[in-house]
C-alpha cells in the first residue's frame, strides 16, 4: 500500500496539488529534499495517480551499488557478458517497461553511467551488457536526490545536460522543521499505524506538552527520524526517555544543509560542517579529475603525483609573488627564496613563469 | 476592430514579467501572467481564459518551461508557443524537442518577440472577425 502524503502545511498541500496536475503527463520528475523527508513517498504517489499503475514501480538506489553492478542492474546483461554472467538477466529498465523507474540518490550516480543514462533518456533505447541489440523502452523516470545538483554540476560531478533532462518537473520537499504544522498529523498517523501493527505494545500518545516539544525539535533526520521515535516510544513507553536519546535539539545548527553535501548521510563525518566537506572536494578536484569514472579515478589517484602537483602549484605562486615584489630581479629573488640563481631559472622555465610583457 | 490577441506570459523573474506585460499591454494585446509553469498550467486548465500564444521562460521551479511546453502541445495543440531562455543551449534544445514554435535566447528584443507573434498567428487570419 502506498503511504499517503500527510500534512496540512502550505508546502505539502502544494506538492499534493502539483502531483495531481502532473501525474498523468509522465514527464521526467526530479524530487529534491533532505534525507528522510519522504522523496520515495512522493514518487509512489505520482505513480499511484498516473495511468501506469498496471505496470511496475521499480526502484534502484544509485548510491548503494558499485558502478559496474549498478550498470548491470539498470540495463541487464546477456549470458557470458562478463565473468559470472551465467545466464541472461533483465535490467530495471526492462522490469519498469510501461511503468515507473525510480532512480533514488541520482546525485551519486558515477559520471560514466550518467552519460549512458542521458543517452537512454534521449533515445528511449538501451542495450543490455554484452548485447548488440537495442531495446525500445517506455519508462517514466522519477529521480530523487538530497544533493544540490547545481552545486555538483559546478564541481563537475554531475552532467548539466542530464540535470536539465531530469528537471522537467521539480518537486522540492522542505525539511520537517520548516513545516512543523505537519508534525501532529504525522504523529497521529504513525502512532495509529504502529499500534495496529503491534497492538500489544504499551506506547501512549503524546500529551499536549510533549506535542509542543515534538513540534519544536528540529528533526535533522526529518520524517524518518520522527517515525523511529514513535516506534521507540511504542516499545519503551516513555516520551522523556525518547527525548533523552534524541540528538541535541540544536543539532541542525551543526548540519544546516544536509542536502548540499555528501558525507553526512553516510555517517562518515557526522559533526563536520558541510562547508569543510565541500572545501575538501573542491581542493581535491584541483589536483585530481573527479569527472572520470570511479574505477579510473582510483587508478589515477596517487599521493606522490598529487604531492608533486600541489607543491609545484604552491612553488609557482611563491616564486611569482617574490619576483613581483622585487621587480623581477632574479638574483634578489633567488636570495630571498634561499635557492641558487640556477635553480630559480630552472624553476621559472619549468613552471613557465614570465615577467609581464611591457 | 479585431479582438485583441491574448497572451499568456510565464517567467519566474517578476521584473521581466512586468516589463513584458507593460509592453504588450501598450501594444494593444490582452496579457495574463504566471510566475512558473505550474501557475500557468492551472490557468490554462481552468479554461476560463483562452489564449492565442504562450510566451514562456524555460528554467523555472515546479513545472519548468520545457514541461509546460510538452503538456501544452499535447493538451492544447493549437496554442502557439514562444520559448525564451537565458541558460545556454541545453534548455533551448529541450524546448525545441518539446516542439516549441520559436526558441529565443535572452536578452530578447521585445519588438522581435512581437514580430514572431504576428508571424506565428498569421494575424491577417485573425482579423477575419473584423
Amino acid at each position: 500500500m502506498t503511504t499517503p502524503l500527510i500534512g496540512v502545511s502550505k508546502s505539502l498541500l502544494k506538492i499534493k496539488e502539483l502531483i495531481n496536475h502532473v501525474a498523468n503527463t509522465c514527464l521526467n520528475v526530479l524530487i529534491t529534499g533532505e534525507t528522510g523527508v519522504g522523496k520515495e513517498v512522493v514518487a509512489q504517489n505520482l505513480y499511484e495517480e498516473s495511468p501506469r499503475t498496471e505496470h511496475n514501480f521499480v526502484k534502484i538506489n544509485c548510491a548503494a551499488l558499485p558502478e559496474t553492478l549498478l550498470e548491470s542492474e539498470l540495463y541487464g546483461y546477456e549470458k557470458g557478458a562478463f565473468t559470472g554472467a551465467h545466464k541472461k538477466r533483465p535490467g530495471k529498465f526492462q522490469s519498469a517497461h510501461k511503468g515507473v523507474l525510480f532512480l533514488d540518490e541520482i546525485g551519486d550516480m558515477p559520471l560514466s553511467l550518467q552519460s549512458k543514462m542521458l543517452h537512454v533518456l534521449q533515445s528511449g533505447e538501451f542495450s543490455p551488457l554484452g548485447s548488440d541489440q537495442d531495446f525500445k523502452t517506455d519508462v517514466w523516470v522519477i529521480a530523487a536526490t538530497n544533493h544540490d545538483l547545481e552545486k555538483r554540476i559546478k564541481q563537475k560531478q554531475f552532467r548539466e545536460d542530464l540535470f536539465y533532462r531530469l528537471n522537467i518537473i521539480k518537486i522540492d520537499i522542505p525539511p520537517l522543521r520548516e513545516r512543523t504544522e505537519d508534525i501532529p498529523l504525522l504523529v497521529e498517523y504513525y502512532f495509529k499505524l504502529y499500534k495496529s501493527e503491534y497492538p500489544n505494545n504499551p506506547g501512549s500518545k503524546p500529551d499536549e506538552d510533549t506535542m509542543v516539544r515534538l513540534c519544536n525539535y528540529p528533526w535533522p533526520g526529518n520524517v524518518r527520524q520522527l517515525q523511529n521515535c514513535i516506534k521507540k516510544q511504542m516499545v519503551i513507553n516513555s516520551w522523556d526517555k525518547v527525548f533523552d536519546e534524541m540528538p541535541a535539539e540544536d543539532s541542525h545548527a551543526i548540519v544546516p544543509d544536509i542536502s548540499a553535501h555528501d558525507s553526512v548521510k553516510k555517517g562518515e563525518t557526522r559533526n563536520l560542517h558541510p562547508d569543510f566537506a565541500n572545501d575538501r572536494i573542491s581542493l581535491i578536484s584541483e589536483f585530481v579529475d573527479l569527472s572520470t569514472s570511479s574505477e579510473k579515478l582510483l587508478q589515477e589517484i596517487s599521493l606522490k603525483k598529487i604531492k608533486k602537483k600541489a607543491s609545484d602549484r604552491v612553488e609557482k605562486e611563491v616564486i611569482t609573488f617574490v619576483l613581483e615584489k622585487v621587480g623581477w630581479n632574479r638574483s634578489r629573488a633567488a636570495k630571498i627564496l634561499k635557492v641558487s640563481y640556477k635553480t630559480l631559472l630552472y624553476k621559472m622555465s619549468e613552471f613557465d613563469i614570465n615577467p609581464p610583457s611591457k | 476592430m479585431a479582438d485583441p490577441i491574448r497572451l499568456l506570459i510565464v517567467d519566474d523573474n517578476e521584473d521581466i514579467l512586468s516589463t513584458f506585460s507593460e509592453f504588450f499591454n501598450s501594444m494593444g494585446y490582452n496579457v495574463k501572467t504566471a510566475v512558473d509553469g505550474f501557475v500557468a498550467l492551472k490557468l490554462l486548465r481552468e479554461k476560463a481564459h483562452d489564449f492565442d500564444c504562450l510566451i514562456t521562460d524555460l528554467v523555472m521551479p515546479n513545472i519548468s518551461g520545457v514541461g509546460l511546453i510538452s503538456i501544452v502541445k499535447k493538451e492544447y495543440p493549437d496554442l502557439k508557443i514562444i520559448a525564451m531562455t537565458g541558460y545556454g543551449d541545453q534548455p533551448g534544445a529541450l524546448a525545441s524537442e518539446a516542439r516549441a514554435d520559436v526558441v529565443l535566447f535572452k536578452p530578447v528584443d521585445l519588438f522581435k518577440i512581437e514580430e514572431k507573434i504576428i508571424a506565428l498567428l498569421d494575424v491577417s487570419n485573425l482579423k477575419k472577425h473584423e
